[in-house]
């Protein structure tokens, strides 16, 4: 059995605690009690109506027959049902419909449905994505007709970039389009792993593609996007003649199953510009950017369920003895959690778990501000701030979200293998957040090649300030100093790291490449490690109170990461320095 | 002629009055005549004109305002009677045999006897300004062919002719290096000489290749500079930068005067484009443009084929990048054009050989020094490979000179025991010499290894028990590594050597601490390490200046913060003559905190003209420093005392090596390290009149709001902190001040987006 219960306690201690601030102008109506409200709304929905669909709709998956795509049983209402409640148009803009709420609730929220229905959340996930793009560089006459509808949920997105033969080299693309002379244009290409490309859960399916003009330059650079109808609508806006595109197959992949992964063919469909044309890239990477952050979501959600599943059976299954003695001796074994092993897993999943939930809210409510501050100079310090974590959050949540479905299989042992208990499906699941959005290999240079050295290295300072202050402002606290200090080194070796990478990888970009995926990680466990710090500090404060239970868990999940898990950056800083030699040096006819 | 104590100049034009100016840089009065104009009010006003004209200029032609009293205007009517008592007269009037020869005429009737006469003449052979005019005349005549601007570039073509008395053109040449410091080659007496010869050659090809080729002219200059180490300028850059209205006359001179069968005429192809740019007005920067020209909305280049003007587009050329021998082994539009334009070139400089000069070495000098290319001619044959050019020249059809063809399987220039020696027009190699007294690094450094390395310096024996110290940083940056090799060397000179230079042959003597690595270490809040950087440095140049034997840096070009700080912190001083120096740091919003404070407290308060009291010295020091003066010449260093009174001058870039190891020998005997100076300031009252003055200017609108909070940081330093009028403070105590203001600002947003915006812009951010 999946077990999932919405974590509320943490979430209110992320959102309201660890990075309370005042609201935002144009914020100000989401007060704390409204932020609980949704939250616990959502968490309702989320346990009540996705998780009971969760495992049925992976055995029945989606079925595909003549161009039509059906989703497993139940996911129709579900879907009415989340759209009626407004989930869809939770953080999206006012102005078209939305509530406008903050990114940071909007981020746990998508938490909670990932945690109960991965499969199913990228349906409306999708819609949100392309809304994003369509509101920030499509013209006001295109945003007027379809956003309300795409914010309501009513009509659904896409986003259509991959082709047979591009994956992450966009610049291969093919896809033409060709003006009409009346505005509109002709789309004609292939598409593939397009998500939510075919279903049956909305009435119209409105697809952004990424296509060439026939005078496009080679390259990224001749890349434009193209709002593609599946129904052109009237001008009332009710979906009308059949547009040429068309769904040809969908996957048959090792997870996600209840999620369509279609094949569409454009063939002269009709379409219009979205953003200035060749310009397609800064468009859909507006959409991709806040797609890497849910796909990092996506990693968190999972992990928290494969958590909460592991605990339910080690505390429930009873196998062989504690090493120092037997615990219950009434019964025919102890529980599995009194093994020092299986408290490892769990204390990893956990401090993961946690940690990636405060990295989370932090970069979300960066996003707010970088949305909404006032001040000139804070937007784009939190735009900068966005900008570096973007890669670190998608890669090492998803990173972290398999690795937390792995050892929840490995808690279960031989019932994690089969089915019946829905913990090998959180692995199958998740394995894809590693892949899609840019695989996790392309994060990692993203950080190393681009968000690095942007701007002489000014984005780091976001980071890196608030660590060192808060390091120096602490490193002498009364009960928690060796931990801060202890952390410090970690922070030293993200110091050390960084300075090398970027001595190194200025004068050759392969030992920027070499050292990416490890610096990723390094910088990653540093900023959980930061997460975890602060909420040691915080927690100690409230000790005392009616909360015990809560906070001292905090505490000792704290000291678990520090002692257990942030050594890492050690090894990984001897990784890192190693550099490219041993990874070029092998002749490629030996491989 | 012997001691050259007095000159004149005759003709106070661009280049006349500019040569003046550069013997009175020399600190040899002057006199500068022209002709009386008619209906002018006084007498001078053409040579009055000039000087008022160049004391307005910039870059200026005069190295100081003392330099400027040193040049008497004059007329030839007038003051003919003054030549009687020079001991040399430099003629640089209109480029007319006729004319000249009439003033020669005139000059004959007053100079003294072996008082040299050289023509600034670019295009009129020596044999014929001596025509007629007697074997006195001519004994005593050469050609001396200055650049333009004299001050500042290097190159000076000297001609003697066959009754020119070798003796007397020795001593020019030698007053010309030393006192000038200019690099002499000898040229034979044919026309254009070597650099205007081949260089103007080498631009009518540039451009009528390009036309040919149908090549933008952006394009055309990037790949005219990078892969052949030739100035961005490129062709057409440069063009514009020497006047397209000089071209005309140059070629038509060049074209008249040299035989039926030289390259060039083949070259002198008619440019309709550049007849009528002229005809427009468009001759260049000096002008409203040329090939390239300030428009409305930003740079525009000229389009060759249609003559519009049209935006500068970004070159984006994979060629430009290349090196030389990949360029060239390419066939692309740009590839080929670079290979036409510089093949031809290449060719025509070894049918030089032997005409145009004796020998490879001159040539290559003069196209390096006059045009400020990287590599000579022969040393770029010697990139390609002679018989690859060959070959390839052939191939093309271009002509393969004999010199050329000959150097089969040589190089022009080889090593021979560690000394270079070059391919000679007889075919065997002969040694290449310095001139008398000349010591280079590079010529050290081939013979031998150096004493201690490491990534950013190095340590050579100079001989006669001296150390070089040479940065050897990405722009002579100052970074822990060669500070650590500094503190290696302090130790190692006492040991077996007796003194140490610290000088190196970059660009630039060293433009301060490596700020990227500042601002990198600053945005991952290395504090600890940027503490530590700059600990060392204050240890390191308190180490040096109080070792127990002399120092002497010898700077030029930049020394700019730390790179200043090192002269603060030496014995003494020899610097070159075009040495700008200064502590900058305000302008990126740091104070100076390797002791530059301390240092330059202790020499105002010193200086026998500072007022007594306190504040003074302070106040002076705040107002240098703040507002990021830098000096424009070694001369004008010493009057904000960046350099002692007592600091020497070398004019001659290549001679500062040797006279800084001899001013470092003269003060081995008898040395003693200095006493660290004690301080009375002025203490908070002094800061607070300090940042009165600042806010004066803010007021003004000539600072800005951060350099108030950096003002206010370097007027706590200077005022000793919280200072009491009656207390001594010590060298340490203001140390720790510099150290302490400088952590607080680089710890300052506005600090930081001063060090970004300088690293990514090369300009100040007014913040």
């Amino acid at each position: 059995m999946q077990t999932y219960n919405a974590p509320l306690r943490d979430m209110r201690f992320v959102l309201h605690e660890l990075h309370g601030a005042a609201p935002l102008p144009g914020q100000e109506e989401f007060t704390q009690e409204l932020a609980d409200t949704i939250l616990e709304e959502a968490a309702k929905f989320c346990t009540e109506v996705l998780l009971p669909l969760n495992a049925p709709g992976d055995v029945e998956g989606c079925h595909y027959e003549n161009g039509v795509v059906r989703t497993p049983a139940g996911f129709k209402d579900a879907y009415k049902g989340f759209t009626e409640s407004g989930w869809g148009a939770l953080n999206a803009a006012q102005k078209y419909g939305g509530q406008g709420a903050p990114e940071t609730v909007a981020k746990l929220v998508e938490e909670m449905i990932c945690s109960t229905n991965l499969s199913f959340g990228l349906y409306p996930g999708l819609t949100h994505g392309a809304s994003l793009a369509l509101e920030s560089h499509g013209s006001d006459e295109l945003k007027d007709f379809y956003l309300p509808k795409m914010v309501s949920g009513e009509w659904s997105g896409t986003m259509c970039l991959t082709e047979p033969h591009c994956g992450t080299d966009l610049g291969l693309l093919r896809t033409k389009a060709v003006p009409q002379g009346d505005g509109s244009y002709r789309i004609s290409g292939a598409k593939i792993f397009i998500s939510a490309g075919e279903h049956d859960l909305t009435e119209n399916i409105i697809h952004l593609v990424l296509a060439r003009l026939p005078d496009a330059p080679a390259g990224v650079k001749g890349i434009s996007l193209f709002l593609v109808p599946k129904f052109l609508p009237d001008a009332d806006g009710r979906p009308g003649v059949r547009n040429g595109v068309s769904c040809a197959a969908i996957e048959h992949k090792m997870g996600l199953k209840a999620s369509a992964t279609c094949q569409l063919n454009f063939d002269d469909a009709t379409g219009w510009i979205v953003g200035a044309p060749h310009r397609g890239m800064q468009a859909m990477f507006v959409m991709m950017n806040s797609e890497r952050l849910s796909v990092g979501t996506q990693g968190l959600g999972i992990g928290e369920t494969a958590y909460q599943s592991a605990v339910a059976y080690a505390k429930d299954r009873l196998q062989g003895r504690s090493l120092s003695g037997v615990k219950y001796p009434d019964k025919a074994a102890d529980p599995l959690i009194v093994h020092p092993d299986i408290r490892r897993m769990l204390l990893t999943m956990r401090a993961n778990n946690e940690g990636c939930r405060a990295l989370c809210v932090w970069v979300a409510q960066a996003m707010d501000r970088a949305a909404l501050a006032a001040d000139p100079v804070e937007r784009a310090e939190a735009e900068e701030f966005v900008a570096l974590l973007t890669p670190v959050v998608k890669a090492l949540f998803t990173d972290l979200g398999f690795e937390s479905a792995n050892l929840a299989i490995q808690t279960y042992g031989g019932h994690g293998y089969i089915r019946d208990h829905g913990v090998e499906q959180l692995a199958r699941d998740s394995r894809i957040a590693m892949i899609y959005e840019g695989t996790n290999g392309v994060q990692a240079l993203d950080l190393v090649g681009r968000k690095l050295p942007a701007n002489m290295g000014r984005s780091l300072r976001r980071f890196f300030h608030p660590v060192s202050e808060f390091i120096e402002a602490n490193s002498n606290h009364p009960l928690l100093g060796k931990m801060v200090q202890g952390y410090a080194r970690g922070f030293g070796a993200l110091q050390l790291a960084t300075a090398f990478i970027a001595e190194k990888g200025l004068s050759d970009p392969e030992e920027a490449g070499a050292a990416a995926t490890d610096y990723l990680r390094l910088f990653g466990l540093v900023a959980l490690g930061f997460m975890w710090v602060r909420a040691a500090v915080l927690a100690v404060e409230k000790l005392g109170g009616t909360e015990d239970e809560f906070y001292g868990a905090k505490i000792g999940t704290a000291r678990f990461f520090m002692e257990r898990i942030l050594p890492q950056a050690g090894a990984l800083l001897f990784t890192i320095k190693a550099g490219k030699a041993s990874l070029m040096d092998m002749e490629e006819a030996a491989f | 002629m012997g001691e050259i104590r007095k000159a004149a100049v005759i003709g106070a034009g661009t280049m006349g009055a500019a040569i003046a100016a550069q013997f009175a840089n020399a600190g040899v009065p002057v006199f500068l005549l022209d002709i009386v104009p008619a209906g002018a009010k006084t007498r001078n006003a053409l040579a009055e004109g000039a000087i008022a004209k160049m004391l307005k200029t910039d870059p200026a032609p005069f190295m100081s305002k003392g330099a400027a009293r040193l040049v008497t205007p004059g007329n030839i009517e007038d003051d003919l009677g003054k030549l009687a008592d020079v001991d040399w007269i430099v003629e640089a009037i209109v480029e007319r045999l006729d004319i000249k020869q009439d003033l020669y005429r005139k000059i004959e009737t007053v100079r003294k006897p072996g008082c040299a006469v050289s023509s600034n003449t670019s295009t009129i052979p020596l044999a014929k300004l001596v025509e007629g005019l007697g074997a006195g005349f001519a004994r005593d005549f050469v050609i001396t062919h200055f650049f333009n601007p004299p001050r500042y570039m290097r190159l000076l073509e000297l001609v003697s002719g066959a009754g020119t008395d070798a003796g007397l053109a020795a001593d020019v040449e030698r007053f010309a290096d030393v006192r000038l410091g200019k690099t002499i080659v000898r040229t034979k007496d044919s026309p254009g000489f070597i650099a205007n010869r081949l260089g103007v050659y080498w631009l009518m090809l540039g451009v009528i290749e390009a036309i040919d080729a149908g090549l933008d002219i952006e394009d055309a200059d990037a790949v005219m500079s990078k892969p052949l180490g030739i100035p961005k300028t490129g062709v057409f850059g440069l063009i514009d930068l020497v006047g397209l209205d000089l071209m005309p006359h140059i070629n038509a001179s060049l074209g008249a005067t040299l035989p039926a069968g030289d390259a060039f005429h083949a070259a002198n192809r008619d440019v309709p484009l550049i007849k009528k740019m002229i005809a427009d007005g468009y001759i260049g920067r000096k002008g409203k443009g040329g090939f390239y020209r300030r428009g409305e909305k930003g740079r525009e280049a000229i389009d060759l084929a249609s003559g519009e003007y049209r935006a500068v587009r970004k070159a984006n050329l994979p060629e430009a990048e290349l090196k030389l021998g990949k360029l060239l082994g390419l066939d692309s539009k740009a590839a080929r054009y670079a290979w036409r334009v510089l093949g031809q070139t290449l060719s025509y400089a070894a049918s030089l050989v032997g005409d145009a000069a004796d020998d490879i070495g001159a040539i290559d000098a003069a196209m390096r020094l006059g045009y400020n290319w990287r590599w000579g001619p022969f040393e770029l044959i010697d990139l390609i490979g002679a018989e690859a050019l060959a070959a390839k020249l052939a191939k093309d059809g271009f002509a393969v000179p004999a010199f050329l063809a000959a150097a089969k399987g040589k190089k022009f220039y080889r090593l021979q025991g560690g000394a270079r020696e070059y391919l000679g027009a007889d075919g065997a190699y002969h040694a290449l010499t310095r001139a008398e007294g000349v010591l280079l690094l590079e010529d050290v450094k081939r013979a031998g290894k150096p004493v201690l390395k490491n990534s950013s310096a190095s340590v050579w024996d100079v001989g006669d028990g001296v150390l070089c110290f040479e940065y050897t940083s990405k722009s002579n940056s100052l970074d822990a590594q060669n500070l650590e090799l500094l503190n290696q060397t302090i130790d190692l000179v006492p040991k077996a050597h007796r003194a140490l230079v610290i000088y190196n042959e970059g660009q630039n003597f060293s433009a301060g601490a490596n700020l990227g690595l500042a601002l990198f270490a600053a945005n991952i809040a290395a504090w600890g390490e940027i503490e530590k950087l700059v600990a060392a440095g204050h240890t390191i140049y308190k180490k040096l200046k109080y070792a127990p034997f002399p120092t002497v840096a010898a700077p030029f070009g930049m020394a700019l913060g730390g790179g200043c700080e090192i002269l603060l912190h030496s014995s003494a001083v020899q610097a070159h003559a075009e040495a700008y120096i200064g502590l900058v740091e305000c302008g990126v919003g740091l104070v100076p905190a390797w002791g530059g404070c301390s240092e330059m407290l202790a020499r105002w308060a010193a200086h026998p003209k500072m007022p007594h009291g306190p504040m003074p010295a302070a106040s002076k020091v705040f107002e240098i420093v703040s507002t990021a003066t830098v000096s424009k010449s070694a001369a004008e260093a010493k009057e904000y005392l960046f350099l002692r009174a007592d600091d020497g001058i070398s004019m001659n870039r290549d001679r500062l090596l040797a006279d800084a190891k001899a001013r470092a020998l003269s003060l081995v005997e008898g040395y003693v390290p200095p006493v660290p100076p004690t301080y009375k300031l002025p203490g908070v009252s002094g800061a607070v009149s300090m940042g009165i003055a600042a806010d004066d200017f803010r007021r003004k609108g000539v600072a800005t709001t951060y350099d108030m909070v950096v003002a206010g940081e370097l007027a706590g330093v200077l005022s000793g902190g919280d200072a009491d009028i009656i207390d001594e403070v010590t060298e340490a105590r203001i140390l720790e001040l510099e150290r302490a203001a400088f952590i607080r600002l680089i710890k300052n947003p506005g600090t930081l987006a001063r060090i970004e915006t300088m690293l990514t812009t090369g300009k100040p951010l007014r913040n």
